[in-house]
């Protein structure tokens, strides 16, 4: 064909679900469920692909099956989304991404997300995000850039959906699951270093910094200058370390 | 319907009292997680096989569609694409296909949901079952092509859209689901996709490939078209 559009009808079809892809999907589902049984909201995005991010919100919102529970989503749009997250996410809430593993906004939300304290899922094609980037990464390993108008992330997050409801019919496991730890001292648990996002530089060496605990006073000396929206490691109310833009996570 | 339902649980239920915690202390995580995977696995299978049918089944349609879309397009035709909820997305998407494509030639396309102002004026003035047909009034002409999606295909702000664009002279292309609802049966619908299927979701991911499909097709006959023009200078 002169322009190059090869025939997509044997490709997607043949992307089925593998063992790996669809255990990825369990999880993720069992833990929106247990997010939203303790009351979270689901955020979406997909900057590349708005309508990715609406309809994810709309299925979960006004569910096409009779009598399924109406759960919050809500899709985030716009310019500035990494703003647009910020104030909107509490902790305990979960954001879904539907985006490229290059997409210079979600990586920036991927990398905050630890310090608002948001549990992240990431659905995309092609070359997979950095192994740790998000909680869950939902992925089908195809290169072709059509991909994301062809269906394939449309199954991935009905069957989202469809396993978190699912989930909803075994009450006795929406609790989370009991802590792993339970010694009095823990590199998990202790404040080795928690991520922190500066929400406002302060005078002597002080900043105010949002974590998942929420916000808190930090002292800021061995990492100055700071500013709003630097991301720092936090160790018993001093910041150790300022993280770069690409390290952080 | 509803007895065969009831019957699990009016089986457990005499003796549901007797296990109070039962529920409650239900950790078998790893049985759960098994079972969603599998069912995951079976449902996108369920799902591979129906875009499979359905784009066999539609095969000719796809091509005649897409030649009279490519003839419009060459014309100075413009799509206008449309749908309720989800398929007002995946109406959305397809839009930006043709509009914004990944490889190709960029085709003139508008999702009619894309300006809140727009509907939600339409919506509170006219009522919501004029949303679409009065931006057909306001924009459309007879060389353009109206594409809407939808899963039961007797939407009636859809149906009433195909009527003011057939009046127009538009292409009218409709997508649907189940038995193809009143898009099937309307002399308004030029050209009627419909996936054979009971489930919305396994519908509308059909539904997406097939609108790949057309456009990946039109381009096919663009470039016919154009390869005629250069034999003809």
């Amino acid at each position: 064909m002169s322009l190059g559009i090869p025939d997509r009808t044997a490709g997607p079809i043949d992307n089925a679900l593998d063992e790996d892809l669809s255990a990825d999907l369990a999880s993720a589902s069992l833990v929106l469920a247990r997010r939203f049984a303790a009351g979270a909201t689901l955020w979406c995005v997909a900057p590349a692909w708005e309508p990715h991010a609406q309809h994810v919100a709309v299925e979960f919102v006004h569910p096409v099956i009779v009598g399924k529970k109406a759960l919050p989503a809500v899709a985030l749009t716009g310019p500035d989304l990494v703003a647009t997250v910020r104030v909107s996410v509490r902790p305990g809430d979960v954001v879904l991404a539907v985006a490229a593993a290059d997409d210079p906004a979600v990586r920036s939300v991927m990398r905050r997300a630890a310090a608002w304290g948001v549990t992240t899922l990431w659905i995309g094609s092609g070359a997979r995000p950095t192994a740790g980037s998000a909680d869950h990464v939902l992925w089908i390993d195809d290169p072709d850039p059509r991909l994301p108008a062809i269906g394939g992330f449309v199954l991935l997050y009905h069957l989202l959906w469809e396993l978190t409801h699912v989930c909803f019919e075994h009450p006795g496991l929406l609790s989370p699951a009991p802590p792993e730890c339970t010694e009095e001292v823990c590199i998990t648990c202790s404040d080795e270093g928690r991520l922190g996002e500066v929400i406002a530089p302060g005078a002597d060496g002080l900043a105010q910094v949002r974590t998942a605990e929420g916000a808190e006073l930090v002292a800021t000396m061995l990492v100055e200058p700071v500013q709003a929206g630097d991301l720092l490691l936090v160790h018993a109310g001093m910041a150790i370390t300022k993280l770069d833009e690409e390290v952080a996570r | 319907m509803s007895e065969l339902a009831s019957e699990p649980s009016a089986q457990r239920e005499p003796t549901g009292f007797l296990y109070p915690f039962l529920d409650a202390e239900e950790r078998d995580q790893d049985s759960l997680l098994g079972d969603l995977a599998a069912s995951a696995r079976a449902k996108a299978a369920q799902s591979a096989a129906l875009r499979s049918s359905t784009l066999a089944e539609s095969a000719e349609l796809i091509a005649t569609t897409a030649a009279e879309m490519a003839r419009r397009f060459h014309a100075g035709g413009r799509m206008f694409a449309f749908g309720n909820g989800g398929s007002s997305t995946d109406s959305t998407t397809l839009a930006a296909l043709f509009a914004r494509p990944p490889v190709g030639q960029a085709l003139p396309a508008w999702s009619l949901t894309a300006d809140q102002a727009i509907l939600t004026a339409l919506g509170n003035d006219v009522g919501f079952e004029l949303i679409f047909a009065r931006q057909l009034i306001a924009r459309s002409g007879g060389t353009d092509i109206a594409v809407a999606m939808s899963t039961s295909g007797s939407s009636k702000d859809l149906t009433a859209a195909f009527r003011e664009a057939k009046r127009r002279g538009l292409f009218t292309i409709g997508f649907a689901g189940y038995d193809g609802g009143e898009f099937a049966t309307s002399s308004d619908v030029d050209a009627c996709f419909v996936v054979r299927s009971q489930s919305v979701h396994r519908i509308q991911e059909a539904q997406a490939l097939l609108g790949y499909q057309l456009w990946a097709t039109v381009h096919e006959h663009l470039a016919k078209i154009h390869g005629h023009e250069l034999g003809e200078q």
